[in-house]
């Protein structure tokens, strides 16, 4: 086959192939070429990198007076609290002025939160009710291309009993939601998360039924007449088949790891987190980006959202000097102690971002082909307004979304400015195109 | 012998079957059951064969159907003996047809055999075939192992866990075997991809299991999160209260009931049965009845309440006047009582919130201990002096006499009053109570909550329901359910982790430096040790701030409750295992539908620790080992192991309960089908017959109706049937859709379960309607699914002109007679009709597009000799139900506005017009045809396989017990189930090749 034939089979039909043999391949991509024995393809119109999307969330607002961006490009100026960002501020956008028109006149706190990424209006009293969050609508369709179809993860543990305006706190504790009624169970064991990667539980698992119905099978198939016999072969077969499947699985995401360890590119080493939770939650939150970029990196999940803190958080930050607990901080947002901590949070993010920037994936990075959005309910958390949310998107989906720019939509009108309005751009840009999502009917303008 | 020839043995088997059996339906019992009735000799047999048949092939078939070259592949030269045509007796059902329909020898080839020659072989091929049958009576037949098909799956995963998930409602759908059924392993095959999707619906199942202190349970919806699991606990305790009978007026009424028993022809009634005719508590009924009646001096709000009740009428047939005194006797004791309620203030110390668990929760138990008490305050003496102003009358239900002795004794009657009558029997929903009443108003449905602010706990409040409602077996039932709530919720160790949050939060409390080591997010928060740790320096701080005696009782019996509580879900889970582990063995000889043997119950725990020895949890190894149970062939196949040798084993007991539940039901045996089986009593005819009764008259002969009646009559997908142009027929709408689809069942299930005759299938002047279908057929509407009568006032009863097979055998906007007639022909008479010619021209999919009315259409296609051979079989049946539209509305006119006729000739000359005539038709020249077809299907269908030769027997003596026993469906059914075909199993040397079946 020559040069020419090959990139043009890989271009139409790679993730065709792939399926049709029924594996859904993990390699890291850099990695995968030379296995495949094919160059990258130049053209842009094809591009065959998997794209990701990830969320961090921080509740109770920021501080109002440091956080905004001035200019475009590398002329843009960033405020105190967003100084974090600064080397990586031509892959990000600052976005201004966006909200949830259905987390508005609601009261305060759970109400402005468990619909963040649903745009769903949320039911008072017992029962839970809310939508589906935009990264589970993508996690469904994206299910059949990696092992997990999405990672949920928290640096706080999630709760309930009722807030006073009658909402659930169930609703503080969760951001992904599966379905209307159901939240999508919130892993905040960094230990159990990276398991869940590198253990392949799921397939262990399965992998242990199948071998003790095969046993069933072989035991009954003895006893059974010649015919019979032949019935319980075509089980048999099907049992077999679905191991082998497994087994290939997980020794193609083995060789991916290893081929990550060994390469003198980026490496990534990551010792399995003990047991618990860490007690101190720096040490939390940078675990659990580094589960995300780890799962990223590798193909595991293209999926991830991460609560580092719910809302009406109670975590404390004595190594930021402060004394007060997060809910309590956010009270008084214009405070030193308040930046201190919303500057705390844009490092989390810049984390993320730097590590996964320094995946190289193709000509770019494992960043270029995500879009990782960090954001917040309130913009102040002094006067509980959502009327305005603080948002930070970095990547830029393979290209496909302008990075090194802020943007402002307050004065747009309520009808375009919708977070949901984002997340139909976002989706649009992953493969998933719907009429509507949330409140939201039209694409985000200019994004 | 590699299993994949096997395999391919197997399939060409059942395709060659398949096509001999068809064969056999339609043309065997007419020709010949009446002549031959009986085993031929085998040496009359073969001297037949030598004399007549082999020079008649030699002559007339051997030209083309010789050795060389064979036409069709058939070479007849072959056979020179009886064993030889016995081996390949597929043939011969060829040859025979051919004979009979006289197309071979073809007319224009020489010579051709005279018809002496010709009905000689025939009659050999039919005494042959007639031979076998008897030869081979009774043959179980090849039942192959199979899977269970979507249908069984679902209907046993619902009996098995109790709740209707329906995981095969994504599965494609299964194929069916030749007689339309799929529920043989003819036709169920399993693939790789199938079995991913039983993976799936395996785990689909698991996420809805509950892991309780005393066993397993499923939940109606998944319970994997915290907040699902919540749900689920919550709601059964809430639904367990809203069940209990605590309206005043009912006991006061049953109190009624009981003081005129006698008038009400009760005079032997006993206070127990009154109150158990009342839907009330016996025990609280005698309370009550004490109150309104003893011997004790009445005072205060009793002798008021008394004399509401020596009011009551006298006269015991006034019921409804009695039922209005009571419910005013009830008034006038919950206002009362509303005002006795005793009042607590809400605690609180320096640095602390009024909101913090310990003072929210010492609150709540000074409500749980004064629920029957009454607060003294309230009430004032009797004093004429003073003076009562408009703007504050006096209650005069809170003053005490001024005479000392009667205050006594009316405090004392205020203190039974309260006792009896508590504010609340039980709470089962409570806003914080520490706020404003205009704050408190919005904090609705928060259902068994504590009352705390943005933490999650519960809080049980519902003594004087226990004490003076509940017997023992409810109070036991309400107790397992609160444990379940904090064991599967883990409500405590979480209402723990709430606390430590808030008192850093709203409170300040813990804010200090040297409580930093309490943080939820710390495991160790929740030990032993820690909350002992952090309730001493808790205490020590309130010390400090001079808390006072009951803010220290409050903080002290906190930490105690929630450590002891937090301790309990932990010993529990830990104790639980062993039981969790024992219902799953339980649940797997549910599942397995029989007994597991020592070895199997081995098994079943190795794998389970052998998932823990891998690391995973109790729960989630628990959650494996019942998938790895869904996943066994045990479970997600039918098979029954054969005997030994080549001759037949009777089934076991527990294998004939499935095979029985399978087929009434389409799903597993229930209890009661296992314990008689485990008893081994199910092979005794009269207790198998007993069962079947039994099962028949159960609600789960649904399964039979959908999966039998729906395939047998074609209707089983019509739930998902989209051919019909909603916007030119609004009407039908997915609940008219739905109700179409439920007409035949409901038919058929009144007819099972009433062991009616199988003739009203045809006859019946009775059908089923809901109100949205009663519409749709211009009848009276009805409440719910009602069984009506005269049902043929309205052109309808029986399955004849039942809509769901007028819509579905129309082509959207046009009537189908083509459709509708080959319907009768095919499903109710089981007539074989060959597929269209290809390059038939189709008719307009709009009727209103035609130049004549569809009747004329199609007499003039019959002109066409090609057509007319099978179309005059059936057009005409259709013709009778053009008064019917597209979606099966009765009509004058077709679209175009012509008027419909639906008078036709039926096959063999019968003229007659429309579904009244089309009845008498087939009640009087095809009856035979009819209930043999019933017969064949639904032996093919309890079977689990197409018929073989041997069946023909019992097929006549199916339809000889029809005609003794007034056509009783019951009567089909016992006949099957007695039947040597259903109680056996073949033997495993059964040989394939020598088969004389096949």
């Amino acid at each position: 086959m020559s040069h020419a034939e090959t990139t043009q089979f890989f271009r139409v039909s790679r993730r065709t192939v792939l399926r049709g043999a029924g594996v859904a391949m993990g390699l890291p991509w850099l990695e995968s070429i030379p296995v495949w024995g094919y160059a990258p393809v130049a053209d842009g119109a094809a591009n065959p990198l998997p794209k990701r999307f990830a969320v961090q969330f921080m509740a109770c607002g920021i501080h109002p007076d440091h956080w905004w961006a001035k200019g475009n490009g590398s002329d843009m100026e960033l405020s105190k609290s967003l100084t974090p960002m600064e080397p990586l501020k031509k892959k990000m956008n600052v976005v201004h002025g966006l909200f949830n028109k259905s987390a508005t006149d609601v009261g305060i706190h759970p109400g402005q939160t468990g619909n963040i990424l649903s745009g769903a209006s949320l039911q008072r009293g017992a029962e839970l009710r809310g939508g589906i969050s935009v990264d589970q609508v993508l996690a469904n369709h994206l299910r059949q291309e990696t092992m997990q179809p999405s990672m949920v993860l928290g640096c706080e543990q999630p709760t309930t009993g009722y807030h006073e305006t009658n909402f659930s706190m169930a609703y503080s504790s969760h951001i992904s939601w599966q379905n209307e009624t159901s939240p999508v169970p919130m892993e905040v064991y960094p230990s159990l998360a990276f398991d869940g990667l590198f253990e392949n539980r799921g397939s262990r698992s399965n992998k242990s039924v199948l071998d003790r119905v095969k046993e069933h099978a072989a035991s009954l198939s003895r006893r059974a007449s010649a015919v019979d016999r032949a019935k319980l072969d075509e089980y048999l077969t099907s049992v077999r088949e679905i191991e082998k499947r497994i087994e290939r699985q997980r020794a193609d995401q083995d060789k991916a790891v290893d081929r990550v360890r060994s390469n003198g590119k980026p490496l990534f080493h990551m010792q399995r987190p003990d047991n618990g939770l860490p007690e101190d939650i720096r040490e939390h939150m940078r675990l659990m980006s580094d589960i995300i970029a780890l799962a990223f990196q590798t193909d595991k999940t293209r999926i991830a959202t991460l609560l580092l803190c719910r809302d009406i958080s109670g975590l404390f930050y004595p190594f930021l000097n402060v004394r007060s607990a997060h809910h309590s901080a956010s009270h008084s947002d214009t405070s030193e102690e308040w930046e201190r901590i919303s500057r705390y949070y844009c490092e989390q993010f810049a984390y993320l971002c730097s590590r996964l920037d320094a995946m190289s994936e193709g000509d770019c990075s494992v960043l270029d082909n995500s879009c990782l959005l960090w954001i917040n309910n309130m913009w102040s958390g002094t006067n509980h307004d959502s009327t305005k949310v603080p948002l930070l998107t970095a990547g830029s989906l393979g290209g496909t979304l302008q990075t090194g720019r802020s943007l402002d939509y307050l004065s747009a009108g309520d009808d375009n400015r919708k977070l949901c309005s984002l997340y139909l751009s976002i989706m649009d840009r992953m493969g998933v195109q719907l009429d509507r999502f949330g409140d939201a009917e039209s694409r985000l303008a200019n994004l | 012998m590699t299993a994949k020839k096997l395999l391919e043995q197997v399939r060409s088997i059942v395709k060659h079957q398949l096509s001999i059996v068809a064969l056999a339906c339609v043309l065997w019992p007419i020709s010949t059951w009446q002549v031959y009735a009986q085993e031929v000799p085998e040496a009359q047999l073969e001297d037949g064969f030598r004399t007549s048949v082999a020079p008649f092939l030699n002559v007339y078939c051997c030209g083309c159907h010789g050795a060389e070259e064979p036409e069709a592949k058939l070479d007849l030269a072959q056979y020179s003996s009886l064993a030889e045509v016995r081996r390949d007796h597929g043939h011969w059902e060829i040859v025979l047809e051919r004979l009979e329909l006289d197309d071979m020898p073809p007319r224009d080839v020489k010579p051709r055999p005279d018809e002496t020659e010709r009905k000689a072989v025939i009659e050999w091929i039919q005494a042959f075939r007639e031979s076998e049958a008897h030869r081979n009576a009774g043959d179980p037949g090849p039942v192959f192992a199979r899977r269970l098909s979507n249908a069984e799956y679902n209907y046993t995963i619902r009996d098995l866990t109790g709740i209707d998930i329906q995981p095969t409602k994504t599965f494609p759908v299964d194929p069916a075997n030749a007689a339309g059924f799929d529920n043989s392993g003819e036709s169920l095959a399993m693939s790789p991809a199938l079995l991913n999707k039983y993976l799936g619906a395996a785990r689909q199942v698991v996420e809805h299991l509950v892991l309780k202190p005393n066993g397993i349970a499923f939940a109606p919806h998944p319970v994997m999160a915290d907040t699902d699991r919540d749900k689920y606990c919550v709601r059964r305790i809430v639904n367990f209260y809203s069940r209990q009978p605590t309206d005043y007026a009912d006991y006061f009424l049953a109190a009624w009931r009981y003081r005129h028993r006698a008038a009400l022809g009760m005079s032997d009634g006993m206070l127990d049965d009154i109150a158990e005719a009342g839907g009330v508590s016996p025990k609280y009924l005698a309370t009550m009845w004490d109150v309104l009646n003893d011997g004790q001096t009445a005072a205060g709000p009793i002798a008021k309440l008394r004399g509401m009740w020596d009011a009551l009428p006298s006269d015991a047939s006034e019921h409804d006047r009695a039922r209005g005194g009571c419910e005013a006797m009830r008034d006038f004791v919950m206002t009362l009582r509303q005002k006795l309620r005793p009042k607590f203030p809400n605690l609180n110390i320096p640095g602390s919130n009024r909101g913090s668990q310990t003072f929210v929760l010492w609150k709540n138990r000074q409500y749980v201990a004064q629920r029957r008490n009454f607060d003294p305050g309230v009430f004032r003496i009797r004093d004429e002096s003073l003076v009562v102003s408009d703007e504050d009358p006096m209650d005069e239900d809170l003053l005490y006499p001024a005479d000392e002795h009667e205050r006594a004794e009316h405090e004392q009657a205020v203190a039974r009053f309260a006792s009896v009558f508590p504010d609340a029997f039980y709470l089962s929903e409570r806003s914080r109570d520490y706020v404003t009443e205009k704050e408190m108003q919005f904090e609705k449905g928060r259902l068994l909550s504590a009352g705390f602010h943005s933490m999650t706990g519960y809080f049980r409040d519902d003594r004087p329901l226990y004490d003076l409602i509940l017997d023992e077996a409810s109070q036991r039932e309400i107790d397992a359910l609160w444990q379940q709530l904090n064991f599967v919720t883990n409500a405590p160790q979480r209402q723990y982790s709430g606390f430590l949050w808030f008192e850093r939060t709203d409170s300040t409390y813990l804010r200090d430096e040297r409580f930093d080591f309490a943080r939820a997010e710390n495991p160790a928060a929740f030990s032993d040790e820690m909350v002992k740790g952090l309730h001493e320096m808790y205490a020590a701080k309130a010390r400090t701030v001079n808390a006072g005696e009951r803010e220290m009782d409050a903080i002290n019996v906190y930490f105690k409750e929630i450590n002891e509580q937090i301790r309990w879900v932990e010993q529990v889970r830990i104790k639980a295992e062993p039981t969790h582990l024992d219902a799953v063995i339980a649940f797997a000889e549910r599942a397995y539908r029989r007994r597991l043997t020592p070895i199997e119950r081995e098994e079943t725990l190795a794998f389970y620790h052998s998932r823990r020895d891998e690391g995973v949890g109790h729960e989630e190894g628990i959650r494996d080992t019942v998938v790895s149970v869904l996943m066994s062939p045990f479970f997600c196949y039918r098979l029954d192991i054969a005997g030994a040798g080549s001759g037949r084993r009777p089934l076991t007991d527990e294998e004939l309960a499935s095979r029985l539940s399978y087929f009434l039901w389409a799903s597993m045996p229930d209890e009661s089908l296992l314990a008689i089986a485990r008893a081994g009593r199910l092979h005794q005819s009269e207790v198998l017959l007993s069962e079947v009764q039994r099962m028949l008259r159960d609600d789960r002969v649904r399964g039979m109706a959908e999966e039998f009646g729906g395939n047998w009559l074609d209707f089983r997908r019509f739930q998902e049937h989209n051919a019909v142009d909603r916007e030119r027929f609004p009407q039908f709408t997915d609940e008219l859709r739905e109700a179409m689809f439920e007409e035949p069942i409901r038919f058929f299930i009144d007819l099972a379960q009433n062991d009616r005759s199988v003739l009203d299938f045809i006859d019946a002047g009775h059908t089923f309607v809901n109100a949205t279908l009663a519409e749709h057929y211009g009848m009276p509407s009805v409440d719910g699914w009602s069984r009506i009568d005269n049902a043929s006032d309205y052109h309808r009863g029986g399955l004849l002109p039942m809509s769901v097979f007028l819509t579905k055998n129309a082509p959207g906007l046009r009537t189908s007679p083509v459709k509708r007639g080959y319907w009768v022909a095919r499903r109710i008479l089981g007539e074989r009709i060959p597929p269209p010619p290809p390059g038939v021209p189709e008719l307009p999919n709009d009727e209103a597009k035609l130049d004549l009315p569809l009747r004329d259409a199609l007499a003039v296609h019959r002109d066409n000799i090609n057509c007319a051979s099978c179309h005059e079989r059936f057009d005409s049946l259709g013709v009778a139900f053009e008064n019917f539209g597209p979606v099966g509305k009765l009509r004058e006119e077709d679209m175009a506005g012509r008027l419909v006729s639906t008078t036709d000739t039926f096959p063999g000359g019968y003229k007659g017009s429309g579904v009244h005539d089309l009845r008498k038709y087939l009640q009087t020249q095809r009856r035979d045809e009819y209930l043999d077809s019933v017969c064949r299907k639904l032996l093919s269908y309890a079977l689990g396989r197409t018929l073989i030769l041997p069946d023909e027997l019992l097929i006549r003596e199916m339809r000889q017990n029809l005609e003794a026993g007034e056509h009783r469906f019951g009567s089909l059914i016992e006949t099957i189930v007695t039947s040597p075909q259903f109680l056996n199993k073949r033997g495993r040397d059964h040989l394939v090749q020598n088969d004389p079946s096949l």
